[in-house]
């Protein structure tokens, strides 16, 4: 060190990349664009156990019909260290490691020189055995929790419903009220215990959302088909109002029906008797707009950003019931399409939710 | 179409109770009970059910390997089966039907939607 020197700077000038590459947690490999392995470096070798000497340099395919077998199962071996052209990406994969078995993410990007010049790929492989080990608990735990809290439900509401249809004999016209009230808190209960696990399932990444081409007119159209009588029932109509040449959208039919069900049946509740409902989808910047425009009491300025929030009333409703997880299991499900869900409000105007979802990009 | 007998193989004895009254309610004529996968199997043989509702979470053995084993017993194979269960989630949905179940219902149910289910899957074998 000279004298001028601080430590810190001493420190930096003596520190050799490769010794910070070595000494990652994360293992570091790079293949050429001739497929041969050029580095990698110490926790490569600790994680696959492979001699280094009699790789690099070597064809990446020798590396993998070495450690084939450690790969659970083994075919996913010729998944590893195989670049994506120009992309980035990501794969998972098992691997045995000694006597457990390790969860690995393998990132990988090209690799240029200072000219651009293609040079091959870096992977980038992450110990994500926790992280898989926490995720398989919350699956036990969702399932457990749906079992526990339906069986009992199963019970009450089976109950009151044969009790309802006369099977246990005549019944009087205030029980009949009174077990009416039971059977619709016990519904009400059954969506609260849905929309609780659905959120728990979106939360925990355990959504599978299943896409297919589609007129997003079919989900809208059947969700206003869905809450129809609920808002028969408090005089609010519901229209639709979309061009004839919306183009087809890749998204999750019964998924975006949720949403559209969920947005519209927070406005019937917050309608006026008499109040008209307007679905309004629309084609802008490259993406499908679906408005739901409310003629409700509208939502005050400091309110606006409570109202995805989980389990948030937010202004006066003329009628009772949802589960306060409407908006955030449609809020959920919207991001989980890539798009984008919002609300504009005034006070005493009526509310209109607002959700985007971008339509694949033209070529 | 007249359902002669169905097996109810449940282990809550009160979705039994209810299960069993809203089975009558739809004028079924025979409806044994039966508490778990294993006795399921111990017994099909000479109860001859025109179709079994199965339970998935039960003692001794689950409703999915119940499933599995009543399919791969040519004896059994042609009865329909239908899963009564609280596992709600999409993967033990598939599950269940991969196993060569006809119907998948979810607790809770309610009797008319279990008669439906039941006529359903009888008419698709009749017709089958």
């Amino acid at each position: 060190m000279t004298k001028d020197m601080k430590p810190a700077q001493a420190i930096s000038t003596q520190l050799k990349e490769a010794d910070i590459l070595h000494s990652l947690a994360s293992a570091i490999a790079v293949v050429s664009s001739g497929n041969e392995l050029v580095y990698c470096n110490d926790t490569f070798i600790h994680w696959f156990d492979v001699p280094r000497e009699l790789f690099i340099g070597h064809s990446v395919s020798d590396l993998i019909d070495s450690v084939r077998s450690r790969f659970l199962p083994p075919e996913a071996a010729h998944e590893c260290l195989r670049g994506d052209g120009d992309s980035v990406a990501t794969r998972e994969f098992t691997v045995r490691h000694g006597d457990h078995a390790l969860s690995l993410r393998q990132d990988s990007s090209a690799w240029r020189d200072s000219s651009g010049r293609m040079l091959g790929h870096i992977f980038a492989f992450h110990d994500i055995t926790r992280e898989k080990a926490i995720d398989r608990m919350k699956t036990e735990f969702i399932s457990v929790a749906s079992h526990e809290l339906r069986t009992p439900m199963t019970s009450i509401k089976g109950s009151i419903d044969l009790v309802l249809s006369g099977f246990a004999g005549q019944i009087g016209t205030e029980t009949q009220e009174l077990l009416e009230i039971a059977h619709k808190s016990c519904d009400r209960l059954i969506r609260l215990i849905n929309d609780i696990l659905d959120l728990a399932k979106i939360e925990a990444g355990q959504i599978k959302l299943t896409k297919v081409k589609l007129d997003l007119r079919d989900p809208v159209e059947r969700s206003i088909r869905g809450v129809k009588s609920y808002g028969d029932q408090v005089g609010v109509k519901i229209v639709m109002v979309a061009p004839d040449d919306l183009p087809d959208i890749e998204v999750d039919k019964d998924r975006i029906e949720q949403v559209v069900t969920n947005l519209l049946s927070n406005a019937i509740k917050f309608s006026p008797e008499g109040g008209l409902i307007q679905v309004r989808l629309t084609v802008e910047d490259g993406s499908i707009y679906c408005r739901v425009v409310d003629q409700g009491c509208g939502i005050a300025e400091q309110d606006v950003d409570k109202v995805f929030g989980k389990f948030q009333q937010v202004g006066d409703s003329p009628r009772k019931g949802g589960t306060g997880l409407g908006l955030a299991i449609a809020q959920a499900l919207v991001q989980e399409h890539g798009g984008k869900i919002w609300v504009e409000s005034k006070l005493d105007e009526g509310s209109q939710f607002v959700f985007r979802l971008p339509l694949p990009e033209a070529h | 179409m007249a359902i002669n007998h169905i097996l109810l193989v449940e282990d809550d004895p009160d979705i039994q109770v209810v299960a069993r009254m809203s089975l009558k309610m739809s004028g079924i004529a025979k409806i044994t009970v039966l508490n778990n996968g294993e006795e399921c199997l111990a017994k099909v043989g000479e109860i001859h059910p025109d179709l079994i509702l199965l339970d998935v979470m039960m003692p001794k053995m689950d409703g999915y390997e119940t499933c599995k084993r009543l399919k791969a017993d040519p004896t059994t194979q042609g009865i329909p089966v239908i899963f009564l269960t609280a596992k709600a989630q999409q993967f033990e949905i598939v599950q269940g039907l991969k196993l060569g179940a006809a119907g998948y219902l979810i607790k809770p149910f309610n009797p008319s939607t279990l008669h439906d289910e039941i006529l359903s899957v009888l008419s698709q074998k009749a017709s089958g």
